[in-house]
This record gives structure tokens, C-alpha cells and sequence, in this order.
């Protein structure tokens, strides 16, 4: 078995693919149309365009739970997962210079330092840096 | 300050009050960054932290999760990739990032890989030709 495909709920696709590419820098890998004007949307980090990806999936919107888990998840700072990346401070800089919204500042945590912020569809996402 | 925030600070004074280990592990991975092509002694690097080399491996696989050994390794590994796509040869990367023998460089890169790194190389180069074909082929 291989590890792929990581999903991240959104609450709507465009948007996400939207702020994923252009503030985050992914890019889009497959993009093809589910029923109901639902997309398979996956997306590769710019240095690991053959490592895995993440599926923006709209789960939200259609399966209640995932919902409120969701605003559940965001309510508490609560990061739905985190990206790594090779420095905190200055990718907190970047992102805010964009209008990304931080809810944790960059913070040593032990051997690692992190910062969270939102997504704008529904979630916290954490950044790592390890020390 | 989020629930999230007040939590993990709560975490950080149980586990990680203790800043003398923190840097010293630190300083250990460090090392193993800037040396990992050379024949590393953590001998000298517990000296110099007077610490046991024992009681340096129980840190480092605490604040880790991995023993110094095996962090090392994957960083050749991934080092050995970075030069397998350039287009390196595979005994000068097998050398390039510290293996002695190749036999023991190829064993673990296929361990960790599934590939050989003859056949890694060879797909990589494939690829970053098929991508340079496709370019001029666009109508």
C-alpha cells in the first residue's frame, strides 16, 4: 500500500484551488467532474510533483458531520494538517503580505517550530519548520 | 489565543522545559546536516557536549523520534535523489553522500525506494525528457 492521496475538506472547491495555488504555491494535478458540479480535485506541492497529493474534497457541503467536525475543528484553533516548509518565520512574513490570516504565530515548540492559519474554507492549517 | 495555542504551550512546559537537552539535541542534527557525507563520529560531538554517546542516542531518538543512525540515513537518501536527478552517476552519488560500497548504498535505496537507484536514475531521466519532448510537441 502507498500513501497518495491526503484530503482536506473545503467548503468550496474553486475558492480552495484558488487559495491553495495561488497563496500557497501548489499546483493543480487532476481536475475531473464528479455528478452534481463536484470535482476529483488534487493538488502537488511545487517540490514533490510526484509525491502526494492533496484532494480538496467537498465533503462539507454534503455530508453533515464533516461539517460540524469541521467548524468544530476550526472553532478551537485546531489544525486539520499541517504542511512542512523550510522556514516559518519567512513563509509567515510571505503569507501575510498576501492577507493570510495567522490565528498562531510563528512558536518554538520543542524541536520544532510552527505557525497556524486559516484557509478561508473552513480550516486551520498548520506550517512546521523542524529545528 | 486559541484552544489549540493554550494547549500546545501547556505541552511545551511538560515536555519541553528542559532547554539544555533541546539544544543539544539541536546541535546534533545540525551536525549530522552540515556532515552527513562524511564518516560521522558522535563521539566527538557528545565530548563536546559532555554528555554520553549513549545518553546523546536516548535524546536524539526522544526529541526525534528516530535514532541518530537511521535520521542519517534518510538524509543520504534524500541527498542521493537530489543528485540521481541531476543526473549524477550512481557511484559518484553513492560516494557524493558518504557509502563506502556501493552494494550497501543500492540495498538501502532500494529498501527505501522500491527502485534501484540505476532504476530511479534511469526514470527520472526518462521523465525530465518526456517533459522537454512534450514541450516542443505542443501544437
Amino acid at each position: 500500500m502507498k500513501v497518495t492521496v491526503i484530503s482536506i475538506p473545503v467548503r468550496d472547491q474553486e475558492k480552495a484551488l484558488k487559495f491553495y495555488t495561488e497563496k500557497l504555491g501548489f499546483i493543480k494535478k487532476l481536475d475531473m467532474p464528479l455528478e452534481g458540479g463536484n470535482r476529483w480535485l488534487t493538488l502537488v506541492s511545487q517540490e514533490a510533483q510526484e509525491g502526494p497529493e492533496i484532494l480538496l474534497e467537498p465533503a462539507p457541503n454534503h455530508f453533515e458531520p464533516s461539517k460540524v467536525y469541521q467548524d468544530a475543528l476550526l472553532a478551537a484553533g485546531i489544525p486539520y494538517t499541517q504542511f512542512d516548509v523550510d522556514n516559518v518565520q519567512s513563509e509567515y512574513d510571505r503569507l501575510t503580505k498576501l492577507g493570510v490570516e495567522f490565528s498562531m504565530k510563528p512558536t518554538e515548540m520543542g524541536t520544532a517550530k510552527v505557525a497556524v492559519f486559516n484557509d478561508t474554507c473552513g480550516n486551520n492549517i498548520q506550517i512546521v519548520e523542524i529545528l | 489565543m486559541t484552544y489549540y495555542e493554550t494547549q500546545l504551550r501547556k505541552i511545551r512546559q511538560n515536555i519541553y522545559s528542559n532547554q539544555w537537552q533541546l539544544d543539544t539535541v539541536i546541535a546534533t542534527r545540525n551536525y549530522i546536516d552540515n556532515n552527513y557525507a562524511k564518516d560521522l563520529n558522535l563521539d566527538l560531538l557528545s565530548h563536546t557536549r559532555f554528555v554520553s554517546k549513549y545518553h546523546l542516542l536516548r535524546l536524539f531518538k526522544r526529541y526525534y523520534g528516530q535514532t541518530p543512525k537511521k535520521y542519517l540515513m534518510n538524509k543520504r537518501i534524500e541527498k542521493s535523489k537530489e543528485h540521481l536527478k541531476s543526473g549524477m552517476t550512481v557511484t559518484q552519488t553513492c560516494f557524493a553522500i558518504g557509502f563506502e560500497s556501493l552494494g550497501s548504498f543500492s540495498v538501502l535505496f532500494k529498501n527505501r525506494t522500491g527502485l534501484t537507484p540505476t532504476e530511479f536514475r534511469n526514470e527520472q531521466l526518462s521523465r525530465s525528457n518526456l517533459n522537454s519532448d512534450s514541450g516542443t510537441c505542443e501544437p
